[in-house]
């Protein structure tokens, strides 16, 4: 039952993929600034009529509507164009960079959720102790701290003063690394490449750490508060009343409830991963979508934007069916 | 229940801990910290060489200095490059880093040295058998990455492909964005297995110059993978041939051991003296700075100007520049009201205090423009000196332009209007916007800043709905052709002539001139067309002619026999690493 409901779930994702591919396309092409325009530069000569030629190359000379016609035709048939300034099909640019995108994405996902939850629930059994008060006082600084402040601070720390960690990369220059999935840490374990894991892991702990610092503080607040209110409920006083040792109270009575309304924030904090991406990838100099979605912005390629986009808003819709079904292994009463 | 609240804590610090350990466990010794020391700099007051003492002002990340060491046993020579190139394929890109990088892959049939000079590289001999016919005699015994023997054959193909249409099939029949760099190219022609002939619509003075542009392919091997395999492993004649890479993250080369040794007037020529060179794009300036300290890189593109000091007073690094080829100007809306009165221009440019501008932001590596070309422009008007900061002759301009204080307010009014205007610009140049905002209100013109995103401003400014951008202009061809024609032209629709035209300037003799020059072989004459041209420029004032600023690239002290090139290219070819 649950398979048949997860499977109409994910078609109901087709109409909403559509509807994000139509409101891309237009929006991006209202957007002020002309491809070709950005894409002849300033130096050297430009022969007379190469900019209409472009234009006519790209479809830019037609209507918009036949313009996105064209898109859906070849969008269904898998194809999303190629990329006006490399050339290059957006399908294989973006899959070539989104596993160092999840890669990035999940390594910090892990680490928030590593400094999250002892933090949520050691503050939310001692609340008002110093070290509640000390945990939300960094946190609060956790959530204001801008990623870009953040990266160059920690690579300075880190990697100039003390040399521990590598400033930038997803690997040391030196290590070869046989590519198998694009995911450097399966690759290495896979190919049993122990330096390349060591060197694929220090090269992810500063751009991991930095984008997990505001998704760990706002997931430690939620779930102390979700937990607070959850210990003060009459099912928690009635495990204690039995008996119940504490631990188990809190991990199996509390925890448990509490995790409803934090797996919601962390199911919206896995866009806020993809989008602080962006910032991450530059300062750290991490080949990902993030940064290929920057620069296609700014020489406006329409295809390449079209197709990253498209890949966040997928990644969105995934997030939040995950969380959905996830909320049915911890409240059984919830169906999807 | 104390106890299992203790082993959650316990437990959860013990394992970041583990991990912090187990990462820091792999990573070498921390490095020695230097501490701030007083400099001693030489600054040109007032026309004026002296030295002085400076105490540098503290900044935190100069605390934390390290002598740059690079990783232990590297013997690859790192380059960080500020933005990824967009295609391997030389005929496929218009953009500087993919030239960057190609160049230590490809040869051409010239290339040019770190200055505006031109030189012979695949091409032993250059004449031109007429005004419209250029005859190239390939040298002999070049070899491709592969091994084929490089000829006429590869020559011809390599510009046809360029300048048909459609020549490039993938991923969809396009034509190469490279053909505008060589419009007059007609015709290619092969003579023998070792000379061509060019054949050129009209006669075309900065040929040489653009055709260090072009890089010579492998007509057999591009035939038979197709541009698609090309891309992704491509060969060349150059000094370095391709290993593996990603155009976004890092491409690796090594040394092409068959190498003919490289343009002879280049010394040394011979094979390249690193063994292997990787390009990596770090596109954030701080981190290719720290990439550099923390000697994870060997030397960094595009220093910016608030680091330059910095980097240079740290022991192992060496800033090193080179005067670039992109001036910049404070462009003047001439068809704005404001600005239609040729003495409020001149009094724009009298009023601004070039040298205080290039001491302040650029730390003295830059030079004042004397007019509309950069000084180093191989045709620049020698008699032109760049305008003299003087107030005094500004307010009088104004003042004859009838601007003046009337109301006592400290702005100066005509007919109870304020000159008031906003000074258009993007974000890179906001130092400089703002410096220059300053010293028009010292005069008593209140100049405000606002930043654009340029493909958001272009469209605006050519169609004259702006009043004064501030932004650079850059080609590398040291020919006058390139900013001439694009931004002193007057705008002609759907023709490049003023496409970047953002003062809305038309001065028909100028046109005239400018057309002229571009088809004139004799060289002295060419200069007088020139000189006229830019006389007329300098005394129309489109734009307050500002400055143009070097180019500053870091390199480790371990980087030997290297300096920066003008044209901004990275060439690694004599570029050796010390143990």
């Amino acid at each position: 039952m649950r398979a048949v409901k997860i499977i109409e779930r994910v078609l109901y994702a087709v109409p909403i993929m559509l509807g994000v591919a139509i409101i891309v396309f237009v929006f991006i092409r209202m957007t002020p600034g002309d491809p070709v325009d950005i894409m002849m530069g300033q130096g050297g000569a430009i022969s007379a009529g190469e900019i209409e030629q472009l234009r006519s190359e790209f479809h830019l000379d037609e209507p918009i509507t036949t313009q996105l016609w064209y898109f859906l035709r070849d969008a269904f048939q898998g194809d999303l164009g190629y990329s006006y300034t490399q050339k290059r099909p957006v399908t294989e640019l973006v899959s070539s960079r989104l596993p160092a995108t999840i890669e990035l994405a999940g390594g910090a996902l892990f680490l928030a959720l590593v400094i999250a939850f002892p933090i949520g629930i050691i503050s939310a059994v001692r609340q008002n102790s110093l070290l509640d008060r000390l945990s939300m006082g960094v946190s609060f600084v956790g959530i204001s701290m801008p990623g870009f402040w953040l990266g160059i601070v920690l690579i300075l720390i880190f990697s100039v003063s003390l040399g521990w960690l590598p400033v930038q990369g997803r690997i040391g220059s030196d290590i070869s690394l046989q590519h198998i999935t694009g995911f450097y840490l399966i690759d290495s374990v896979l190919t049993r490449n122990w330096p390349a894991l060591v060197s694929a892991l220090r090269h992810l702990a500063l751009p991991s750490f930095t984008l997990a610092a505001s998704v760990a503080a706002i997931v430690a607040r939620v779930l102390r508060s979700s937990m607070l209110e959850v210990l003060r409920s009459d099912f928690v006083q009635l495990a204690r009343a039995k008996g119940a040792p504490e631990g188990r109270v809190i991990v199996k009575h509390a925890l448990r409830n509490a995790l409803i309304p934090t797996v919601t924030v962390v199911g919206l904090q896995v866009g806020v991963l993809l989008g602080g991406n962006m910032i991450v990838e530059t300062v750290f100099g991490w080949p990902g979508l993030g940064r290929l979605v920057v620069d296609a912005i700014f020489n406006r390629d329409f295809p390449l934007i079209q197709g990253a986009v498209m890949v966040y808003a997928l990644t969105f819709v995934l997030a939040n069916l995950a969380v959905d079904v996830l909320y049915t292994y911890l409240n059984p009463k919830i169906t999807l | 229940m104390k106890r299992n609240r203790q082993w959650i804590s316990v437990t959860s610090v013990i394992v970041l801990l583990l991990a912090i350990a187990a990462l820091a466990a792999c990573s070498a010794e921390p490095e020695t910290i230097f501490e701030q020391v007083e400099v001693e700099v030489t600054r040109l007051v007032e026309g004026e060489t002296v030295t002085l003492i400076e105490t540098r002002v503290v900044e935190v990340a100069q605390e934390i200095l390290v002598t740059p060491t690079a990783e232990p046993g590297r013997s690859a020579l790192i380059v960080a490059l500020a933005s990824a190139p967009t295609s391997l394929d030389p005929a496929d890109h218009r953009d500087r880093n993919s030239e960057t990088v190609l160049r230590n892959m490809f040869d051409g049939l010239v290339t040019r040295d770190t200055g505006s000079g031109v030189h012979l590289e695949l091409a032993e001999e250059m004449n031109w058998v007429d005004d419209t016919t250029l005859e190239v005699k390939i040298r002999e015994g070049v070899t491709f990455h592969n091994g084929e023997a490089l000829t006429a054959e590869d020559v011809v193909f390599t510009f046809e492909r360029i300048i048909n249409e459609n020549a490039i099939e993938y991923p969809e029949p396009h034509t190469s964005p490279r053909k505008g760099l060589i419009a007059p190219l007609e015709s290619v022609e092969m003579v023998d297995d070792y000379t061509v002939r060019m054949h050129f619509t009209g006669v075309w003075p900065p040929a040489m110059q653009l055709l260090v542009h072009q890089q010579i392919v492998p007509k057999d091997y591009l035939e038979e993978v197709g541009t698609e395999g090309f891309i992704a492993h491509p060969i060349g004649t150059g000094p370095f041939k391709f290993v593996e890479g990603q155009l976004d993250d890092q491409i690796v080369m090594e040394r092409f051991d068959d190498y003919w040794g490289g343009a002879p007037d280049l010394e040394p020529a011979d094979l390249a003296c690193v063994e292997r060179v990787i390009f990596r794009v770090i596109p954030e300036a701080s981190t290719r700075a720290a990439a550099l300290l923390a000697g994870e890189v060997d030397i960094i593109q595009n220093v910016p100007s608030e680091l330059v000091d910095t980097l240079d007073q740290t022991p192992g690094v060496d800033v090193k520049t080179a005067a670039s080829t992109e001036p910049i100007w404070l462009q003047l809306n001439v068809s704005d009201p404001l600005f239609e009165d040729v003495n409020v221009r001149h009094a724009l440019n009298y009023a601004v205090d070039k040298d205080l501008l290039i001491e302040a932001i650029y730390g003295g590596r830059a030079v004042p423009l004397p007019g509309p070309l950069s000084p180093f422009n191989n045709y620049v008007n020698e008699d032109l000196e760049p305008y003299p900061y003087d107030p005094d002759m500004a307010l009088a301009l104004l003042e004859e332009a009838g601007w003046t204080d009337s109301d006592g307010n400290g702005i100066l009014d005509r007919n109870g209007q304020p000159f008031a205007f906003t000074i258009d610009t993007i974000e890179l140049w906001r130092p400089q916007a703002e410096a220059l905002a300053s010293m028009f209100r010292e005069i008593g013109i209140d100049a405000g800043v606002r930043f654009w995103e340029y493909s958001v401003v272009q469209p605006q400014l050519l169609a004259c709905e702006r009043q004064a951008f501030l932004d650079d202009w850059g080609d590398s061809a040291f020919d006058p052709v390139g900013h001439f024609e694009a931004k002193w032209h007057s705008v002609v629709a759907g023709e490049p002539y003023g496409r970047g035209n953002f003062s809305c300037y038309s001065n028909e003799r100028v046109d005239e001139l400018i057309r002229a020059g571009e088809v004139e072989a004799d060289e002295a004459t060419r200069q007088e067309i020139y000189d006229e041209a830019q006389q007329l420029v300098y005394d129309d004032a489109p734009a307050v002619f500002l400055v143009l600023p070097e180019v500053a690239e870091g390199s480790s002290e371990r980087v030997q026999n290297w300096e920066p090139a003008s044209d901004g290219r990275i060439n690694l070819h004599d570029v050796c690493l010390a143990p």
